[in-house]
This record gives structure tokens, C-alpha cells and sequence, in this order.
């Protein structure tokens, strides 16, 4: 009976003990999952396009440095995987190069305009339910091919996603330039009560470049001068959305106005032409306001307030102008006016495309959900838009 | 013997008890009730509010739970209910458990790993759960400033990129689903269980019912703003936004220049976490304890067992989550009614002297 006591006494150490290395056995007899990192696609950007029923997705890879397309920085690749849906085309990247795909450092969603005329939704689907897909990621749709844009040599960085991303900082959004969104962002429009949304729209532009040419190997093993033409990127338009499909472009001008509505520029300046003449002011602080009035018939007032100051005359100026920036009451009027016809602009794109582009049926619903089954289908079109628009001079 | 004291357990209700229910809860809550999710956790916070606030009142006499119940109803009855309360709290820690579990395989791996990787946490518990269950105490006090330090980091970071009017319109879900769902999301509310087995560790101080009550319900408004910040950032997206506390801070704007560093703090609420949800588990073995004796073999023994258990049942039941939390949540949703606001209350019965303060 002592043995056993004794025995039994024992038990509580040995039994830790067994238990403590199986479980530290089991535990360094795997990988925890991690992928060594020569084969693993740190993904930076990806580019979707479409043909008929066909994905074709355009992965930028950052790789090693000391590769010969680049001298430093991030140099990167774009490899191609087609297939029937996104989960397909991944895969195929994967087949093509070994390289697990991570989306971990993807920072870029650009969508081609063949996928933007039908729901988009199609292919963000796949990157909205990948766990490891950050739905912070910036998302963007492109004139052309998305292949295209992101194989292109840019010619202020190492890979086309870097040269976007910059695009879309924080400084090109207080300045009103761009108006971005990200996948949450855009997800949470389609999926709610305004079912629309917006994104930058970009396009590539040619800068002149025939000396910078790279070495093409030919057919002979022998090597030659490509000349290459670099691209330079504009996001300054922005796409209007409606569930999922784009229907609107906007210019530059209505952007940055719609980017005064949403309270987004902080230091930011547009141009007011009037026959020759031509001035530019920067917004030194303004105050967009929009509401939705549901007593009765509805209505909607937008207000705008900015307080201005003069940036350029595009003229000879005296000193103390050009010191003081000071606005005539003339020229606050004449900024008012840009300011009412580009809204007139903004706001006939939105409602022809369906794109409630201030969220009127989500106020709406918020409000008052028995008005908002009632009128959802055509509160867009039923509303008479209130604009006005207040300009101050700086003093 | 080791007790704990009042302010340890203030702790417990206030700032670690909140943290279990920011895990799934969030989403779970949004597909029952969508915008409206703010009402069936207060309903469930109030509710356990009130019967934390029956529990203490049973801390002035300094008897177990086991010895009351066998003062007024014999100790077949005593050990009857005690055997019940440790299959519930075995129970109720499943849930928990398995939330953790794919936290750590989803969040803290970008691949998905093997389900071994959960394995060393069952280590640390049966480690946990041989010690009494008073130790808890002092640990409280420690990871107490850790977990309102970390939820109001995750808050802090995100409460900027909150739209609140997302959770309009009020009572749109209408009230058969807002019990509904309260009653769904039942199993995240269990702490006034486990209080019932630390009946007898507890140190009684004036008041400490009352005040026991007004904690819990200051554990209850954290949860509830976060729930707001949370369904304000993801608004109808939010159902998708699982391991919710882990990903409402991402958006912050330095965030971009800085960074993944609200990964600090999601680390830090993971790992009082951690400790929390061993906590019924460790209840368990306390109710083993007073059920078969304890001693320096035994309550390892327990431990071990109710560890080793839960360990396979974590690996059965991985790729089964869903499954699992629709019969454990939804189907019998009834069991944590009866253990975890029925017992409770009616434990108030067990008191000698019913006009006294509390």
C-alpha cells in the first residue's frame, strides 16, 4: 500500500513530464505553416482584367535585390494566371513560378476596365473573404488593361504599384487630387443601403524617354538597346460606382469638388476661367454639408463653405497682393460660380449613372426605413438638389 | 489560506471578464440582430450584472458554494449540483477555447497552421489548473492594468475611422430578435457561474455585492462601445469581421508610415485572454476538488484529465466551429440560462440572515 501511495505520489511529475515533451514534440514537429521566404510572392499590388467569362490576374512580385532589372530599391515582376475565377488564377501563379502567393504586403487592387463594366464585385469577392487579405488595400480601376498598367515602366519608381501608391497618399487626398478608397471602404458601400461607390480612376501617360533603354537579349544570345517608353500615372478622375458596376467617370474638377462635399481637402486649389481670364485660388478651409430633408417630399440641400485665397492671377501682380491674397468680391464670385456649375456637372453624372454618391438612401434608411422601402428606387432621380456655395476671402 | 480580495475581483469583473466577449461575439451578435447589437448584450449585461449581485451577496458568509448548498439542502443534493456545475463549466469552456484557437491559427500565422500550434496553451493550463483556484487573485491584479491598457490602445485606434450612425435605425431588427438574440450570445455571459465556485475564496468586504454589480456593469459599457466603435468601422460588413478586436485598429491613418503596431495591443488583450478562458476549466477542477478530495496528486490528476479532454476535443472539433457553436449557442442555448442566471439567482436563497446589507 506505501509502494503504492508512493507510486502514486510520483505520478504527478512523470506525468507533466510525458506530457509536457509530447505536447513540445508535437508542437516543433511542424513548419507552424511558415513558408520559406526564397518561395513565397510577396505580392505588392495585383491587377485584375476580364474576357467574357475568363479572369486574367496580374500579380506584382517584389523580389531580391541584385536582380538585374534593377540597380536598388524594390525591383518586381508581373506574373499572369488566367482562369474562371480569382482562387484559379492564384493558383496558376503558383503553378507558374513555385512561389506561394502572400497577399500580406498587398497594397493595391486595380481593376481593368473590360472587368469594371460588370459587377466587380465578381472578382473583389475572393479578396474580400481571404483571411489574409488586408481589406485596408487601396483599390483603384484603369483605362485599359490593368496587366498593362501594372507592367508598365514607371518613370519615377522601381515598380508601377509604388509609383500609384504614391498617388494615393494622404497629401493627394488632403489636396483634393485623388479621391481613394479601400476595399473595405467600397465594400461597405456596395453592401449597404446606397449600394454605389467611387474609386480613382487611373490612366498611363508617355514620358518621352529614348535614351534610358534597357538590355533585351535576341534570339542569337547576342544583346541590344530597347528603347522603353517610361509612364507617368494620373488618378486625378474618379469612377462612380453603382452596385458594382461603373457608371460614371468624373473629371478632375468635379473630384476635387466632390472631395470638398466630403470634407476632405485641407489645403487644395481649382481654377476659375471666365472668357480669357484665369484664376487660381487655394482653399484654406472649407465646410461641406449635405442634407436630406424627409419631411414631406424630400429634399436635399448640399452647402459648401470655403474660405479662399488668391494662388495665382497668372499676371503681373503689386507686391502687397501678391503678400495678402486678398479677394475681390468679384473674383469670390466668379470661384463661386466654377464652383456651382461644376456641382451642376457632378451631380446630373451621379443620378444618369444610378451612383448615390452621397449615400442619400443610406441617410435615408437611417432615418426612416418605411420612407426609404418606399422611395429607394427613385430618390435619386425625384430630388431637386439645393446648391449653394459660400466663398470668403482670406483677411 | 490565500483569498482574494475585493479589489482583485473588482479587476476580474471590470476589465478581464469584458475581454472574453471581444472575440466572435461582435459578428455572432450582427448576424443575429445586424445594427441592433448593441441591445442583446445589454440585456445580457444587466442580466448577469443581477446575478453577480445575488452571487456576492453570498460572500459574507465565507462558505463554498458546495457547503452551502449542503447546509440547506443536504450533501447528496450539494454534490448533485456541484457535479452539474462542473460538467457545465467544462461545458462553457469549449466555446472559449475554440475561439482562441483559430484566433491564434488565423490572426498570428499568415498561413494556416496545424492545429498543434494551439497545443502548448493546454500546457499552460493544466499548469494553471493545479493551482488553487485563489492564485487567480494576484494574477488579476497583474493582468487587470494590462487588459485596460490594451483595450483602450485597440479603442484609440480605432474609434477615429467609427461612422456611429451606422447604428441606426435603433430597434430595426425588432424585439423577438433582439431576445433572440440575447439568448444566442448567452454563452459569452457565464461569469456569474464561475463566481459560484469561487464562493468561500472570496474575502468579504462591506458593500461588496453592490459594488461587485456596478464593476461588472462598467465591464458590460466597455463592451458595449466597443461593439459600437466596432459595427461603426465595418457597418454592413461587420458580419464578416470575425476576431473582431483584432481587426478594428488596422485602419488607423498611422497605421501606413508606422506599421502593424496595434499589434501590441492585440497581443496583450490575446493574452489575458488567455488566462480568462482557462478560467472555467480551472473552475472545473475546483468542483472536482470539493466533489472527490484534493491533495497534491489528485488535483494534477483533474487537471490533466479535464485538460487532456478538452485538448482532443479542440482538435475534433477545429474544422467543425460553426457546427459546433450552432448547437452549443443556439440549440441549448437553455443550459446557460438555467447555470448561468437561474442558478445564480436562485443561489440568493442560500443566505442565513436575508436582511442583511450587502
Amino acid at each position: 500500500m506505501k509502494n503504492f501511495k508512493r507510486t502514486l505520489g510520483r505520478i504527478p511529475l512523470k506525468l507533466y513530464l510525458f506530457l509536457g515533451a509530447a505536447l513540445l514534440i508535437s508542437f516543433f514537429y511542424n513548419d507552424f505553416g511558415l513558408v520559406d521566404i526564397q518561395k513565397t510572392a510577396v505580392i505588392l499590388a495585383v491587377g485584375v482584367d476580364r474576357a467574357e467569362e475568363t479572369f486574367s490576374v496580374t500579380a506584382q512580385i517584389a523580389v531580391p535585390k541584385g536582380n538585374d532589372r534593377t540597380t536598388g530599391g524594390t525591383s518586381a515582376v508581373e506574373i499572369e494566371g488566367k482562369g474562371k475565377t480569382i482562387s484559379d488564377c492564384i493558383e496558376q501563379i503558383y503553378y507558374k513560378t513555385g512561389w506561394v502567393p502572400k497577399f500580406v504586403f498587398c497594397n493595391l487592387i486595380l481593376l481593368g476596365e473590360s472587368l469594371v463594366r460588370e459587377d466587380v464585385f465578381c472578382a473583389l469577392d475572393f479578396f474580400l473573404r481571404n483571411e489574409y487579405m488586408p481589406d485596408s488595400s487601396l483599390i483603384a480601376a484603369c483605362e485599359g488593361s490593368a496587366k498593362e498598367l501594372l507592367s508598365s515602366a514607371s518613370a519615377i519608381d522601381d515598380a508601377a504599384s509604388l509609383a500609384l501608391e504614391k498617388l494615393f497618399s494622404d497629401a493627394a487626398k488632403n489636396a483634393g487630387t485623388v479621391m481613394k478608397t479601400t476595399l473595405r471602404e467600397f465594400a461597405v458601400g456596395y453592401y449597404g443601403a446606397d449600394e454605389s461607390g467611387y474609386m480613382p480612376y487611373v490612366h498611363a501617360l508617355d514620358q518621352a524617354s529614348g535614351t534610358d533603354g534597357s538590355a533585351q537579349e535576341t534570339a542569337e544570345g547576342g544583346k541590344q538597346n530597347v528603347a522603353q517608353t517610361e509612364k507617368i500615372y494620373s488618378a486625378a478622375q474618379t469612377a462612380l460606382f453603382s452596385k458594382g458596376k461603373m457608371v460614371a467617370l468624373l473629371s478632375s474638377e468635379e473630384t476635387f469638388l466632390y472631395a470638398l462635399l466630403e470634407n476632405n481637402v485641407s489645403t487644395g486649389s481649382f481654377t476659375a476661367k471666365q472668357g480669357e481670364e484665369a484664376r487660381s485660388f487655394t482653399v484654406l478651409r472649407e465646410k461641406g454639408k449635405v442634407r436630406l430633408n424627409i419631411d414631406g417630399f424630400p429634399s436635399v440641400s448640399l452647402t459648401l463653405r470655403v474660405v479662399l485665397r488668391t494662388n495665382d492671377r497668372a499676371s503681373a501682380s503689386p507686391v502687397g497682393d501678391i503678400t495678402e491674397g486678398i479677394l475681390s468680391r468679384e473674383e469670390l464670385d466668379k470661384a463661386e460660380r466654377t464652383l456651382t456649375d461644376l456641382f451642376s456637372s457632378l451631380w446630373e453624372k451621379s443620378v444618369l449613372g444610378g451612383c448615390d454618391l452621397f449615400r442619400l438612401n443610406r441617410t435615408l434608411y437611417r432615418s426612416s426605413p418605411e420612407k426609404y422601402r418606399e422611395w429607394n428606387k427613385t430618390l435619386l432621380f425625384a430630388l431637386q438638389p439645393d446648391f449653394s456655395v459660400q466663398a470668403e476671402s482670406v483677411n | 489560506m490565500n483569498r482574494i480580495s475585493a479589489r482583485q475581483l473588482f479587476f476580474f469583473l471590470a476589465c478581464i471578464a469584458p475581454v472574453g466577449k471581444l472575440v466572435l461575439m461582435p459578428a455572432q451578435l450582427v448576424h443575429d440582430v445586424g445594427n441592433d447589437l448593441l441591445f442583446p448584450a445589454a440585456i445580457n449585461c444587466l442580466l448577469q450584472s443581477g446575478a453577480v449581485f445575488c452571487v456576492l451577496t453570498l460572500v459574507r458568509s465565507q462558505k463554498s458554494f458546495y457547503t452551502l448548498v449542503a447546509e440547506r439542502a443536504g450533501r447528496a443534493a450539494a454534490k448533485i449540483i456541484l457535479a452539474l456545475l462542473m460538467l457545465f463549466l467544462f461545458y462553457a469552456a469549449i466555446m472559449p477555447i475554440l475561439e482562441q484557437s483559430l484566433l491564434v491559427q488565423n490572426i498570428f500565422y499568415d498561413t494556416l497552421p496545424s492545429v498543434l500550434t494551439f497545443a502548448p496553451f493546454f500546457l499552460f493550463s493544466l499548469f494553471l489548473c493545479a493551482k488553487p483556484l485563489s492564485c487567480r487573485g494576484r494574477l488579476w491584479d497583474l493582468l487587470g492594468p494590462l487588459a485596460i491598457v490594451a483595450f483602450v490602445g485597440v479603442l484609440a485606434f480605432s474609434v477615429g475611422q467609427a461612422d456611429f450612425g451606422a447604428l441606426l435605425p435603433a430597434g430595426i431588427s425588432g424585439v423577438g430578435s433582439i431576445f433572440k438574440g440575447a439568448a444566442r450570445s448567452l454563452g459569452w455571459f457565464c461569469d456569474s457561474a464561475i463566481l459560484l465556485v469561487l464562493l468561500g475564496k472570496l474575502e468579504y468586504r462591506k458593500g461588496i455585492a453592490l459594488r461587485g454589480m456596478l464593476f461588472y456593469l462598467l465591464g458590460g459599457a466597455a463592451v458595449l462601445l466597443f461593439l459600437a466603435v466596432f459595427y461603426g468601422v465595418f457597418s454592413d460588413i461587420a458580419l464578416r469581421q470575425i476576431f473582431a478586436f483584432t481587426k478594428i485598429s488596422k485602419y488607423f491613418s498611422g497605421i501606413t508610415v508606422l506599421g502593424r503596431i496595434d499589434f501590441l495591443f492585440i497581443y496583450l488583450l490575446a493574452f489575458v485572454m488567455a488566462f480568462y478562458c482557462s478560467l472555467p476549466l480551472h473552475a472545473c477542477v475546483e468542483c472536482a476538488n470539493l466533489l472527490f478530495g484534493d491533495g497534491k496528486v489528485k488535483t494534477p490528476l483533474y487537471s490533466a484529465a479535464v485538460n487532456a479532454v478538452m485538448f482532443s476535443l479542440t482538435v475534433l472539433l477545429n474544422l467543425s466551429f460553426l457546427r459546433t457553436g450552432e448547437v452549443i449557442l443556439y440549440k441549448l442555448f437553455w443550459i446557460f440560462l438555467l447555470f448561468c442566471l437561474l442558478l445564480p439567482v436562485l443561489s440568493v436563497f442560500l443566505r442565513r440572515t436575508p436582511h442583511e446589507k450587502f
